[in-house]
């Protein structure tokens, strides 16, 4: 007796549509649409909302907002020690309002809020890129949630919250070269993407869209097909989101599919 | 709207000026319309247009009224948008106010020109019945049920094939010999009389960072100043509005 049933006249009775799971003595029903919950571990991309004291506070596609705490995240010269009040209010130095993050789900605190922590080097702010917002329950989890394409030199990190970034390759590096880093990008003009990295990054974001319009689950080589097969079909760029390609790749999905139901035979 | 960080906003320069927006259009490609009439079926008139995720509905109603005495042989038009709540958070209450009064003016003015009536779209005689006594006057109605940007571009087409759905009921008037009465009028339900859209113009958005065609909500904040270009098919002459 769990989620999703209730007990009508001493018979458990489902209230949601879905899988019924049991565990030991527990009945649950797991709905296939659920909405994003977070379990510890997850790796999730949010937006900076809200800078408070000692944490920033990020959406998403939550219930309610995630915490990520200063004291969870490393500092831009690296060494390991106390936070003091001058970091606090350098803050907005590392993240500032609308700033996409990636972290990961540390756990739930006792007053039910949701803690997230950024101390490894992949984690941390995100740019050069595009953020896009899938249905959180086309992401499963897997194993591996950063993906570096290595043949279009492009990042994709799939987060388990539905939202997904998809931008030029950063190369993970000693945390002092960021401070430069940054003032390159304010003193760019044009040190824009390149135009090539550009092409991919737009291919791959529009298979994700078109993937998850067409409800599939979105997996990395998925989406890698998709891209692929667009490119192998001469759709445009824009066109990959028109009625035709749509057509064709849930049929190439539909005879792939068949083709595994085949094998197993 | 969705705040975007400097990264992105870095971004989508880089795209803008390399003319590879994000989802892959060029600076001067439009995004796929989709068009339905007469969703409506109370309205004389409707339309439903989608543009991306932009979606506005426009409905055109008419009613006999009386014509103003400065123009005894034409008839009213009155254009009202309204954006609703649901299109965005910022529109809750009596937020769209200010929005939703800049698209009605917007529109008024390239749907019916300027103070003395020079350009407008739509001609006014023909709405006329009784010549100082009785006219048709149009109630244009906008909504926009879901706003991604490009909100007057879509409102004005979807005026447009709304307008173009309009069957105006033909009307019947039995001349009285009084100057003062009203004239009775029988309102026929069966025979409709089409509208000339031919003149409705279609209106483009124009923003200038390096011109481009339907700037998509993550582009507003790099609107310095936007040209919203009305065109008419038959008319060689171009009636624009500058907005910023």
């Amino acid at each position: 007796r769990g989620h999703g049933t209730t007990d009508q006249d001493g018979e458990v009775v489902a209230t949601l549509c879905g899988v019924v799971e049991r565990v030991n003595k527990l009945v649950y029903v797991r709905t296939l649409r659920a909405r994003y919950k977070p379990e510890v571990g997850d790796i999730i991309v949010g937006r900076v909302i809200e800078i408070a004291p000692k944490r920033w506070r990020l959406e998403i596609n939550f219930s309610q907002d995630a915490v990520l705490m200063l004291s969870s995240m490393n500092l831009p010269d690296g060494i390991q020690r106390r936070r003091t009040a001058v970091d606090e209010l350098n803050m907005r130095s590392i993240f500032e309002e609308n700033d996409v993050v990636c972290a990961e789900v540390r756990g739930f605190q006792h007053d039910g809020s949701l803690h997230l922590q950024a101390r490894s080097q992949k984690y941390g702010k995100l740019q050069r890129g595009q953020l896009l917002t899938v249905p959180a329950y086309l992401v499963k989890r897997r194993k591996l949630h950063f993906h570096h394409l290595e043949q279009y030199d492009v990042d994709l990190i799939l987060g388990c919250n539905g939202f997904i970034w998809v931008g030029e390759h950063v190369v993970v590096r000693e945390i002092a070269d960021l401070k430069e880093d940054e003032q390159k990008l304010s003193a760019e003009a044009e040190t824009f993407t390149p135009i090539e990295t550009r092409r991919h990054i737009c291919r791959l974001a529009n298979a994700a869209r078109l993937l998850s319009a067409l409800g599939f689950t979105l997996t990395v080589e998925l989406i890698i097909q998709t891209a692929e097969a667009s490119v192998s079909s001469n759709v445009e760029i824009n066109d990959m989101l028109g009625a035709e390609f749509y057509v064709q790749t849930a049929e190439g999905e539909a005879k792939r599919r068949g083709d595994l139901l085949g094998k197993k035979r | 709207m969705v705040g975007l960080s400097e990264g992105e906003k870095h971004f989508i320069r880089g795209g803008i000026a390399q003319d590879l927006r994000a989802d892959g259009r060029r600076r001067l490609q439009f995004r796929a319309l989709t068009v339905e009439t007469g969703i409506i079926p109370q309205a004389n008139g409707s339309a439903r247009v989608r543009m991306g995720a932009t979606e506005v509905i426009a409905s055109v109603k008419a009613e006999l009224g009386k014509p103003t005495i400065l123009h005894p042989d034409k008839g009213k038009v009155s254009i009202y948008v309204d954006c609703s709540p649901t299109a965005a958070p910022m529109f809750e209450g009596r937020g769209s106010e200010e929005l939703s009064a800049e698209l009605s003016v917007g529109l008024q003015r390239c749907l019916l020109g300027g103070k003395s009536g020079a350009g407008a779209a739509i001609d006014l005689s023909s709405l006329i019945v009784v010549e100082g006594k009785a006219c048709w006057d149009l109630y244009i109605d906008g909504l926009v049920v879901s706003s991604d940007g490009n909100l007057l571009d879509a409102l004005a087409a979807a005026i447009k094939v709304a307008l173009s759905d309009t069957g105006i009921p033909k009307v019947n008037v039995s001349l009285n010999n009084e100057t003062d009465g009203e004239p009775e009028v029988d309102i026929s339900d069966e025979e409709f009389l089409q509208f000339d859209t031919s003149g409705v113009p279609v209106i483009i958005t124009l923003t200038k960072r390096q011109s481009m065609f339907q700037a998509v909500v993550q582009h507003q904040f790099l609107v310095n100043i936007g040209a919203t270009i009305s065109l008419v098919e038959k008319r060689p002459s171009l009636f624009s509005g500058v907005y910023d």
